[in-house]
């Protein structure tokens, strides 16, 4: 299946609002909106019309404290946020819903690591079936619960696609310097917070599931999609023994991913970390477009990008943006 | 549309409930012949309907104790379609990976079923990026005022829930009534759906319960799961299928199959009073007698209150 076929396939499925929905016949919704507007945003094809109507869309759902419902209707904002940050990043003239976008996330701290919390945990009065530090915080999927790992990563990657864009957070992005430098010393404060919370919850042997790599003694087993977002969202951050065990544990579970979507995302992790794409039983190009499309337009959308050798997003946003800044410790260490 | 039925009835006005236990022994057997026929028993309202069955695929499941067996699945489709439902559609929405592909390969479904559409509506719905739609809470027994719950399952006519015999770490038990956790779909509310367990979880059963009451469940027990469970926890053999037409009372009962006190489980005792059945001579039990079936499962240590004292 050409890549062509796919977009051809992408632009079909765009409604008249401008959004995307995740099935035909759905309603549009942010979420399939962004991963269609990534993949426009990195196509040579001529796309203007589908960008203007993405965008407009995207705005049309921005609510006033700067967060995106996950679903029409949705009067909180939700983990969409980050995604929908990171897609606008990519354009020209959105500055200012990116901006109160991340002023948003900067504020939006989970709840099970609040004071108030530790303190309820220091009485034994909150199960403690888990391991982990505390210390780190990252996101959850919906405001004032849990960090887990995706929603996690999608906000350090809503970061790095801003820094790419303005490499200090920067110039152009908000006309007072004030504000501007308030808002990067929040966004450093939490990213290096974040980052401490993937390496904190990376399981045994490497790679993440959802966020509990151990309950009730026991390990829990990683999963493709989860590793492949912290990984990408990783990779600005500087060296650690824990990414480097996470890459081999993607590499070797490639051989066994039988599903488009971990294909998908998998082959564009690896190719951000310039590492080579093992073989799989299936290949991305064994699906058909309305086989990928069938299954969701985030799917189609992520095997676009993956088949897109000319891509920029997510791997040249990440060329001028590996940092120097060390990561908290962790609370255990690799397994061997 | 049918927008699910709202039976906040209480339990003195409720007729009695019925429940059926059928021996099998393994997945190997007959079970379309098991179904079918236990099926005609309760005479369900089905024909020219459309059917959805909530199955429970929580992940990958090489040893088949996790989620319900693909042909416990495959076999109730058949069964109700021979009854006369118009359609029969399956579905789930994972709750710790978003990659619900993955896991119908991992469980190998279609080798089952044969070729299934995939897509809201069609034939296999991943819940958790169906359409939604606004549910208010009227029952308000969590903190949640509303959900979005996917459309397929609000706009089914005949709505059964299909869990695998298990307990669970964090609710005690995990049968129809928190299987239903994964009709709340993860699009809106992440995987997990952390959302519920802020809000309580047993709390949290009972409002989507009174929201999307199922009208029917049928339990793969053929091998369940016991001690540190949905996903962790060791196989059981316990070689039951249990069907019900009423959630409270099909949990109820297979509790006292694991040798466990369904008035202990917190949200089984509050759903007596509004949803259903848990008093067993409340009961009306049909096929085999739950003590000839009864296999008592180990749970993890704060639920050792749950354990009938013989077991404990």
């Amino acid at each position: 299946m050409p890549l062509s076929a796919l977009l051809a396939h992408l632009h079909r499925a765009q409604h008249p609002d401008g959004g995307w929905p995740f099935h035909a016949g759905g309603r549009s919704r942010v979420e399939p909106t962004c991963w269609a507007l990534l993949v426009f945003a990195n196509s040579s094809a001529s796309a203007q019309p589908n960008i203007a109507g993405g965008l407009h869309f995207l705005r049309s759902q921005q609510l006033p404290d700067g967060s995106w419902p996950s679903a029409d209707g949705i009067s909180s904002g939700g983990w969409v946020t980050s995604l929908a940050a990171l897609t606008l990043a990519q354009f020209p003239a959105c500055e200012k819903s990116v901006h109160v976008a991340l002023e948003w996330l900067c504020d939006d701290y989970p709840r099970d690591s609040s004071r108030w919390q530790k303190f309820l945990k220091s009485f034994g009065t909150a199960k403690q079936h888990v391991s982990h530090n505390d210390e780190f915080r990252g996101w959850g999927w919906t405001p004032r619960t849990s960090s887990w790992v995706e929603p996690t990563a999608f906000a350090l990657l809503a970061f790095a696609a801003l820094r790419a864009k303005t490499p200090a957070v920067g110039p152009g992005l908000v006309s007072e310097p004030g504000i501007l430098a308030e808002l990067a010393s929040q966004i450093s404060d939490r990213r290096a917070l974040a980052i401490g919370l993937l390496y904190d919850r990376m399981c045994a042997g490497g790679g993440w599931n959802c966020g509990n790599p151990r309950v009730y003694g026991v390990d829990g087993e990683s999963l493709i999609l989860p590793t492949c977002w912290a990984l990408l969202a990783l990779r600005t951050a500087p060296e650690h023994p824990h990414r480097t065990l996470s890459l081999s544990w993607l590499q070797k579970s490639f051989a066994t991913i039988a599903s488009a979507a971990s294909l998908a995302v998998a082959q564009l992790t690896l190719e951000t970390y310039d590492l080579p794409v093992p073989s799989a039983p299936r290949q991305l190009t064994d699906f058909s477009a309305a086989e990928l499309s069938e299954q969701g337009t985030h799917v189609a959308s992520w095997a676009a990008l993956a088949l897109n050798s000319s891509r920029a997003w997510p791997l040249r946003f990440y060329e001028s943006t590996v940092t120097n800044q060390q990561p908290p410790a962790t609370s255990h260490q690799p397994q061997p | 549309m049918n927008l699910r039925n709202r039976q906040l009835i209480p339990s003195f006005s409720r007729p009695p409930s019925r429940v059926l236990i059928r021996k099998v022994a393994r997945y190997a057997e007959d079970l379309l012949a098991v179904i079918y026929e236990s099926l005609r028993e309760f005479a369900l309202p089905i024909k020219d309907k459309t059917v959805f069955l909530k199955a429970n695929l929580v992940g990958h499941d090489p040893h088949g104790f996790i989620n319900t067996h693909p042909a416990v699945i495959a076999a109730a489709r058949e069964s109700f379609l021979k009854l006369g439902a118009a359609r029969v559609l399956i579905g789930d929405g994972p709750a710790l990976d978003r990659d619900t592909q993955a896991i119908l390969e991992s469980v190998r479904l279609r080798e089952f079923t044969g070729p299934l559409t995939y897509g809201p509506g069609r034939d296999f719905s991943d819940l958790n990026i169906d359409d939604v739609e606004r549910v208010p809470l009227e029952t308000r027994a969590s903190l949640l005022k509303e959900l979005y719950l996917p459309k397929t399952v609000l706009g089914a006519d005949f709505f059964v829930s299909m869990p695998k015999l298990k307990t669970h770490h964090w609710a005690g038990v995990t049968l129809s009534m928190k299987n239903l956790f994964g009709i709340v779909p993860g699009s809106c509310y992440g995987w997990p759906k952390n959302i519920l367990h802020w809000a309580g979880i047993d709390r949290s059963i009972l409002d989507i319960n009174a929201a999307a009451r199922p009208d029917f469940v049928i339990v793969d027990g053929i091998l369940g799961m016991e001690g540190n469970g949905p996903i962790q926890g060791n196989p059981k053999h316990t070689g039951v299928l249990l069907f019900g037409d009423d959630p409270v009372a099909a949990d109820s009962t297979a509790c006292r199959v694991m040798g466990l006190r369904p008035e202990k489980v917190d949200y089984l005792s509050r759903a007596a009073t509004m949803l259903g059945h848990m008093e067993a001579t409340k009961i009306q039990q049909l096929g085999e007698s739950v003590a000839s079936v009864r296999t008592p499962f180990a749970v993890v240590p704060e639920f050792q209150a749950l354990c009938e004292p013989e077991v404990k």
